[in-house]
């Protein structure tokens, strides 16, 4: 394998998957990665652009920004591109008043979304409200719809929590295309859509940017595919089969985000 | 495909087919003595797995359909005879009321799942404790994949979903011991020396009655009442042998045309 200076050659901007990379959710909140708030602190410092770009869908932005000011991360929401305000552009742009199937965390994100007389259906990190009914609603409002659209905000098979690994809301979109025989449209990561998105705003180009997160597929493969490089961190939802995946190669693998940003400002172009 | 052969065996679904929960359809019970005045075997062969069997019987008894046990073939018989012969602790996700047809499995400290149609199981928590499991590489036994079903409000999510969803988060497929799985059918036949191109399939699913039978070699019939919804004969190639408005016109249909 080439040397790191030669995998991370020309990089000027890094985009940073939140959870399982910052901190990992739970009880309380949850907790940091340990070296993940001074790594942070010493990338922002740094000439590299940095924005965080999150596939969260259980809470707000402004919610998801709070915790991690309390956990000490120096990160504003304006510097966080999450799927929710992507999804409502969407909703506006195509006229579409959801029924949601979302945590009460992330539901004022969509304050100003009409969601009477619902033609769609916007499914999210639920958690605990993925109960049976609730997907059984999601359900109904689909099978009505002459036209059923169904936008996923991601599609993450599961994430970590301190307590373990836990569903993630990709498992309960496929429940509903499975069900209705539709396909979903994902809103966040993987979709080259998001990935550009996070880009623009950053004013990097694709082969400028690299994408560190816990995601062999969500993070890596779909950063890769958008002409990105991408590092995968050892914590959060990694598994040690991750480094053997079928289909998806990262760039580099590191033990945590402190130590990809110890490479990145290591081997930056001076 | 073999050469169809004279009609032997008739099997059928029964919620959505023979009855609608707790109503027949109608004219269901006659038309099923005339079927047993000819020559047929018949077996009904279900998916309901909220419900072991005795409480299937007790159902049909109490409906007045002329019905003994041992013609009676269910995804939970067959999900237990699977657990057996893996030699498995399963964590059944299956509704309380099918808990007798495990009875002696043992189930303390899991090492498979076993997941039918639990609406009152289908939470996020213990979901998730399924989902841990299958990571451990724990086998995940579907007693059936049915994406929805028909009750007295509307359409409801079948356990197909939720085993979908177990699937795609722990990337691995869960063998499935109900409808339309080829085993299902063969099993459900087993014991009536028919072949299944002497048999015929009478259900309102189209994809896990008719199109699984058809799979097999047997001919399927789907019928207009329960869950059908227009057009759901296009949903299979090919289409159903025959699309009629209920059992009862299955049945004339058979004993005019296939004897």
């Amino acid at each position: 394998m080439a040397t790191w200076s030669e995998r991370l050659a020309g990089v000027r901007g890094v985009l940073l998957d939140i959870s399982g990379v910052l901190y990992d959710s739970g009880a309380g909140g949850g907790v940091p990665i340990p070296g993940s708030v001074e790594a942070v602190a010493r990338l922002k410092q740094s000439q590299l652009k940095v924005r965080f770009c999150t596939n969260e869908s259980q809470r707000s932005r402004g919610k998801l920004v709070g915790l991690l000011q309390r956990l000490g991360f120096d990160i504003s929401e304006g510097e966080v591109t999450a799927p929710a305000p992507a999804a409502c552009q969407i909703l506006k742009e195509r006229g579409l008043r959801p029924h949601l199937l979302i945590h009460d965390e992330i539901r004022s994100e969509f304050d100003k979304i009409d969601t009477s007389n619902p033609n769609c259906v916007v499914i999210a990190d639920a958690c605990d409200a993925f109960s049976y009914k609730n997907m059984n609603k999601a359900f109904q409002v689909l099978m009505e719809l002459e036209n059923p659209v169904l936008i996923s905000l991601g599609k993450g098979r599961y994430y970590k929590e301190t307590s373990g690994l836990m569903l993630d809301v990709g498992a309960y979109m496929k429940a509903l295309e499975y069900a209705c025989g539709v396909e979903a449209e994902v809103v966040g990561k993987p979709s080259p859509e998001f990935f550009q998105s996070a880009l623009q705003v950053m004013g990097v180009e694709a082969h400028q940017a690299i994408m560190i997160g816990d995601d062999i597929v969500g993070d890596v493969g779909g950063a890769q595919r958008c002409g990105m490089r991408a590092l995968q961190v050892r914590t959060g939802k990694f598994r040690p089969s991750d480094e053997h995946h079928p289909e998806v190669k990262a760039d580099g693998y590191v033990d945590n985000l402190a130590e990809a940003v110890d490479l990145l400002l290591q081997h930056l172009d001076k | 495909m073999a050469a169809r052969r004279a009609l032997k065996a008739v099997l059928v679904d029964l919620n959505g087919t023979l009855h609608i929960e707790d109503a027949a359809v109608p004219g269901a019970q006659e038309a099923l003595k005339r079927l047993r005045g000819s020559s047929v075997v018949v077996r009904f062969v279900t998916n309901t797995t909220k419900e072991s069997k005795q409480d299937l019987l007790e159902r049909l008894k109490k409906l007045e359909f002329d019905i003994s046990e041992d013609e009676i073939f269910t995804s939970l018989t067959a999900a237990r005879s699977l657990v057996e012969q893996k030699q498995v602790r399963p964590m059944l996700l299956v509704d309380d009321r099918a808990l007798p047809d495990f009875k002696g499995i043992h189930t303390n400290d899991p090492n498979a799942v076993v997941i039918g149609l639990a609406p009152e199981h289908f939470h996020y928590q213990i979901l998730n404790q399924a989902f841990r499991l299958l990571l451990d590489g724990a086998p995940l036994i579907a007693i059936h994949k049915a994406r929805y079903y028909k009750r007295k409000d509307g359409l409801a999510l079948g356990p197909g979903p939720f085993v979908t969803a177990l699937e795609y988060a722990t990337d691995t497929k869960a063998t499935v011991v109900g409808k339309p799985e080829k085993t299902f059918f063969l099993e459900a036949l087993r014991g009536t020396g028919c072949e299944p191109e002497e048999a015929v399939m009478i259900g309102d699913d189209c994809r896990d009655d008719v199109g699984g039978a058809q799979n097999v070699g047997m001919l399927g019939i789907l019928v207009k009442t329960g869950k059908y919804r227009a057009a759901d004969e296009e949903k299979i190639n090919p289409s159903p042998y025959l699309t009629c408005e209920s059992f009862p016109h299955a049945v004339d249909h058979i004993l005019q045309h296939l004897l």
